[in-house]
């Protein structure tokens, strides 16, 4: 789900000049499916298909997890910059989640340290030193949660262990993460306290927090105040499934996506179906843009000119000019809820996962960003949700 | 938490392009006190100092600490401060952070142990003793939370003379009056004892009386002792020490002696310098017996969960998991050919659980999984046995999931679902006597201290029986509620906490650990009420598979597990008089009818034996095992693997579910075991 830190764009393109033409170039995304403990390894290629076509194809699926019998719900998922292993998050804990190191080549885990409840979104930073996990805390008491940094240590016997290095109090249900290209910060949406919340990695606390709530709109500096209680309960809309009812102000945001100078965030209104633009110097609203019912998470391509959106009730993604606000495409998905977006290091393609419903299958789409149509798509395992994409080696 | 100070700054503040973090300086982090302890329900403070190499002190640092483990027993901040909740194994990380370089992590175990003896209970000591005779009674330390201790228990005596204990045996020397005392630090209990002054001189032993077809394994023989003077009286109130040889089995300090070999045994009282003997001839139980597979229906597009069946028509409901969002009825009127009859397929994915209530006029099927994320359970309506149809939802307090629910009707009471919260552990009652409208009623959760929250706590599966709820709460045990039997003055609306069974299961299960490493899987997963019995069975997975195997393989991995007989005829004071673990299997859900206890066994297949007559000891030593149907199919969804979830059994059917492999119908067929030789 994370875009590539700035190591990685240099990674693909390294690989692509050693193989030739950009065209040709394949790539290897991942997808968590929440529901069945998979991550499915997937090669997309413009030329994989018969006769040259492009294709996405299932290489493998890999089972993460401690219980046999019970869902541990893979959810949050990333390369590292060096694409040499993975991280993802589980959800489902007794009462705890984790977040898991894989080796990307054989899928051999790496390490696992134990984080708060219900570890959803994931990014490392682009130094490839922390790791920075949402705990979401979807079910219980609508309490303020944290968000984890999580380091690779060496231990004490030579070898390297994950370790949380800081768990930083946020507000209710913090969701859709997304760290600066420079590392320097940390954005984060509080789906229940209606709250856009930036952490400083220097000092690893809350440095500012911003109010999305239509018509109410304000930045504030620090982090925000504890309201216990004083939530709605467990009615968070269907998570985000749930169509708003009418003149809805509340913006329910589910993802928070920096530009990659650093000047903006874009912060997906899942409710009101807006993303909403935060000048990050003056900490001031700029512009409410109007999007696809339901939009859930934001990827933005390193050239700042597109944004994508996937439209979790409207089933479609969206591809804006940035600088516009224009709605460029709006690519309906093959099935329903519409989840995860993830872009390639060389801005070519996004990635998207589609839950699906019940015993639906999940679906990874690919949708080609010059051409604004998808152009492959390979089903996964159920609950798609956690996507994130690297430039493939050549076999 | 509080914000990591100044220690992690710069963490990161490196530019993005830059290498990798440096190595450490820290070489070694020295964590005080080195062997740290607490008490359960007490905290500790840990401190921690960064070394280098050399062992000089690494300058600002500050050392943040993890839980690393052990969430279920305990806690610990980033500053050290530990906060035990229970017995067992905290697992802790120390980790330096020095600015621009990698952080460093040490491990330390904190041990938390039972708190102070705040109890000693005294066992197998008889209040009257003969001249002479020795006993070795049990004296075991419990601290305030029931925690068994370890301590050595102090033995004195009031009147030495009289009554002396050395090692822990008490002898008995002289006619009198002693009061004796087993101390273990603050605690201590007393046992008056009298030694009577009249000579044991002869000590007769008896069996009781053999049933017809005579003693077998397993049976349990309440042994009898008469002390008789020299004038042949009988002298009362004196208990003897029981023992048996050769052989494999059990006696207790009631003489109740149950024995797992057909052999002839030989047992024997002593009292003092008089002892008799009784030998018993055990002829084997005979119960195995062949099985029949009438009927089958292969599932391979889901895993199979939950079976239910119908209360009056030939109709068999069957839910689907990892993914599956369907759940079907099954014709069964011809066991050989299972026929699905209709489906519902809802927003889950995974329907764990399916009953209905006792009139069959509808069904109560739990989701998890739910695209929306509102779990629940669907209500559905049975005027149709065979073409169920949803009627309701109930979905509000419970979005996280519900994994089990039993639907229990009551006179005074009417029908309610007891549900499990798959978020928080709490036992949630739903009232179903307007079935369109469910609405809850009640909720209840073991109590946490209020630093554990909700840690810990996980309700996994629901059994009401005359208005007694059995909830298997995996750490937290066996726990017992009035919901409307009256013993404690409870109702569905009111549940009222009876009583409560924990055990070790850290120590239960310690080979899991030895064969996967720490951090398995394992608590109190189900249970099943009959008689003075209540049978509860645990879920056991290592957390690592065997290395090296293939995926989705038999070589894997395997489950473990155990089943305890917890006798409640005194519901105050449930106690584990009796066990039985499968062979290579665990022990999922168990259904009994008659004296048959049936049991899916996970990897271990469809398993049922005897649990006629009193239980005691080593179930499976003493050969009660009747049937092994492994639930293996080469076409199953995973191949020439069992993974038998449970059973519903009805007019002499086991309607076997199995993860892997779908509805297995099989017949339990009359024994052909060879008649019992004849035991001279």
């Amino acid at each position: 789900m994370s875009a590539r830190g700035p190591l990685a764009p240099a990674l693909a393109l390294a690989l692509c000049a050693a193989a030739g033409p950009a065209a040709a170039q394949e790539y290897t995304v991942l997808v968590a499916s929440e529901a069945t403990d998979q991550i499915a390894v997937v090669r997309f290629g413009p030329r994989l298909g018969a006769g040259g076509t492009p294709a996405a194809k299932v290489e493998t699926s890999r089972t993460v997890g401690l219980n046999p019998m019970d869902p541990d719900g893979p959810h949050g998922l990333a390369f590292a910059p060096d694409g040499r292993s993975y991280f993802v998050s589980t959800a489902h804990g007794a009462p705890y989640g984790s977040l898991w190191r894989f080796d990307a080549a054989t899928g051999e885990t790496l390490g696992r340290v134990e984080l708060g409840l219900f570890p959803a979104t994931l990014q490392v930073s682009p130094d490839g030193a922390a790791a920075y996990v949402v705990n979401f805390n979807l079910h219980g008491e609508m309490v303020p949660s944290s968000v984890s940094v999580v380091g690779l240590a060496t231990s004490a016997g030579g070898g390297e262990e994950l370790v949380e290095i800081a768990r930083i109090p946020t507000c209710a249900m913090p969701h859709g993460s997304r760290l600066t290209a420079d590392g320097s910060r940390h954005y984060s949406a509080c789906m229940m306290d209606d709250l856009l919340v930036e952490i400083d990695t220097r000092t690893l606390a809350v440095s500012r927090h911003f109010l999305l709530t239509k018509g109410k709109e304000q930045g504030m500096p620090g982090a925000p105040m504890v309201r216990r209680g004083a939530h709605a309960g467990h009615d968070m809309g269907g998570h985000g499934m749930d169509a708003p009812k009418a003149g809805e102000t509340v913006c329910s945001p589910t993802w928070a996506q920096p530009t990659p100078d650093g000047r903006s965030v874009y912060v997906a209104c899942n409710k009101t179906s807006e993303i909403v633009e935060v000048d990050a110097a003056t900490w001031a609203l700029k512009r409410r843009i109007a999007a696809g019912d339901g939009v859930y998470n934001l990827a933005i391509t390193r050239d700042a000119k597109l944004l994508v959106a996937t439209n979790k009730r409207g089933r479609s993604v969206s591809v804006f000019d940035a600088a516009s606000g224009k709605e460029l495409a709006r690519i309906p998905t093959l099935r329903r809820v519409v989840h995860g977006v993830a872009v390639s290091p060389d801005d070519r393609y996004a990635f998207v996962s589609v839950e699906g419903v019940g015993s639906e299958p999940g679906t990874l789409e690919v949708i080609d960003l010059a051409t604004r149509q998808r152009v492959a798509s390979a089903d996964v395992g159920q609950m798609a949700g956690g996507v994130d994409v690297i430039a493939a080696a050549r076999p | 938490m509080p914000v990591p100070a100044l220690a992690l700054l710069g963490l990161l503040q490196q530019p993005a392009q830059s290498p990798a973090a440096a190595p450490s300086p820290v070489a070694r982090i020295v964590v005080s006190p080195s062997d740290p302890v607490v008490a359960a329900m007490d905290t500790l403070r840990l401190t921690g100092r960064a070394l280098d190499a050399q062992g000089n002190e690494v300058p600002g640092v500050r050392v943040r600490f993890q839980q690393a483990g052990g969430w279920f027993e305990g806690a610990v901040d980033t500053t050290g401060l530990v906060r035990a909740g229970a017995t067992g194994m905290l697992p802790v990380a120390a980790v330096a952070v020095v600015p621009g370089t990698r952080p460093f992590v040490e491990r330390v175990g904190v041990r938390m142990v039972p708190s102070a003896a705040a109890r000693v209970a005294v066992e197998g000591l008889p209040a009257t003793l003969v001249v002479g005779q020795r006993v070795a009674p049990t004296a075991t330390a419990y601290s305030a939370q029931a925690d068994r201790r370890e301590d050595r228990v102090r033995w004195t005596s009031s009147a030495p003379g009289v009554v002396s204990v050395r090692d822990g045996i008490v002898v008995a020397a002289a006619p009198g009056r002693a009061v004796l005392t087993a101390e273990a630090g603050s605690a201590k209990a007393t046992v008056p004892v009298t030694v009577v002054a009249t000579r044991v001189a002869s000590v007769e032993v008896s069996p009781g009386t053999a049933p017809a077809a005579g003693w077998r394994t397993g049976d349990v023989l309440r042994f009898r002792a008469v002390a008789k003077d020299a004038q042949g009286r009988a002298i009362p109130g004196v208990t003897p020490t029981w023992s048996f040889s050769p052989g494999q089995g059990q006696i207790d300090p009631d003489g109740a002696f149950v024995g797992y070999e057909a052999r002839p045994y030989t047992v024997t009282a002593s009292l003092g310098d008089r002892s008799a003997t009784a030998v018993v001839t055990l002829a084997a139980r005979d119960v195995r017996r062949p099985a029949t597979i009438v009927g089958r229906l292969p599932r391979e597009r889901f895993n199979t969960e939950e079976v239910w069946l119908h209360p009056t028509e030939q109709v068999a409901y069957l839910g689907s998991g990892g993914g599956g969002d369907v759940m079907y009825a099954i014709d069964i009127s011809n066991p050989a050919a299972p026929t699905v009859t209709d489906s519902i397929v809802s927003n889950t994915r995974r329907v764990n659980d399916v009953m209905t209530t006792k009139d069959g006029k509808h069904l109560v099927f739990t989701r998890e999984g739910a695209s929306d994320r509102r779990n629940g359970i669907v209500v559905a309506s049975l005027e149709d046995p065979r073409h169920p149809k949803v009627l309701s939802e109930y979905t509000e307090t419970v979005t996280a999931g519900v994994h089990s629910a039993f639907v229990y009707t009551q006179p005074k009471h009417g029908t309610h679902v007891y549900l499990t919260n798959d978020g928080t552990g709490a036992l949630h009652v739903i009232d179903l006597n307007d079935p369109s409208k469910p609405k809850e009623v009640a909720t209840w959760k073991t109590p946490r201290p209020d630093f554990a929250g909700d840690a810990g706590r996980s309700l996994h599966d629901i059994d009401v029986q005359d208005g007694l709820l059995y909830a298997s709460y995996w750490n937290d045990g066996l726990v017992i509620l009035d919901v409307g039997n009256g013993v404690k003055g409870g109702s569905p609306s009111n549940p009222v906490l009876v009583s409560q069974f924990k055990y070790d299961l850290n120590d239960m299960y310690r080979q899991v650990e030895a064969a996967g490493g720490p951090g398995f899987i394992r608590g109190t997963h189900t249970a099943w009420r009959h008689k003075n019995y209540v049978f509860i069975a645990d879920e056991v997975f290592p957390s690592e598979g065997v290395k090296g195997a293939p995926a989705n393989s038999a070589a894997g991995g395997r489950a473990y597990g155990r089943l305890q007989v917890i006798d409640v005829s005194d519901m105050q004071n449930p106690k584990s008089v009796a066990w039985y673990e499968p062979e290579m299997g665990g022990v999922h859900n168990v259904w009994v009818a008659g004296d048959t206890l049936y049991m899916g066994a996970y990897n271990g297949g469809f398993r049922a034996f005897d649990v006629s007559g009193e239980l005691r000891g080593d179930l499976r030593a003493q050969a009660r095992e009747m049937v092994h149907v492994h639930t293996a199919d080469p076409a199953g969804r995973v191949k020439n693997t069992p993974m038998t979830w449970g059973v519903v059994v009805r007019d002499g059917l086991a309607y076997v579910n199995d993860m892997y492999n779908g509805l297995w119908i099989v017949r339990m067929e009359p024994s052909k075991a060879p008649k019992p030789k004849v035991m001279q």
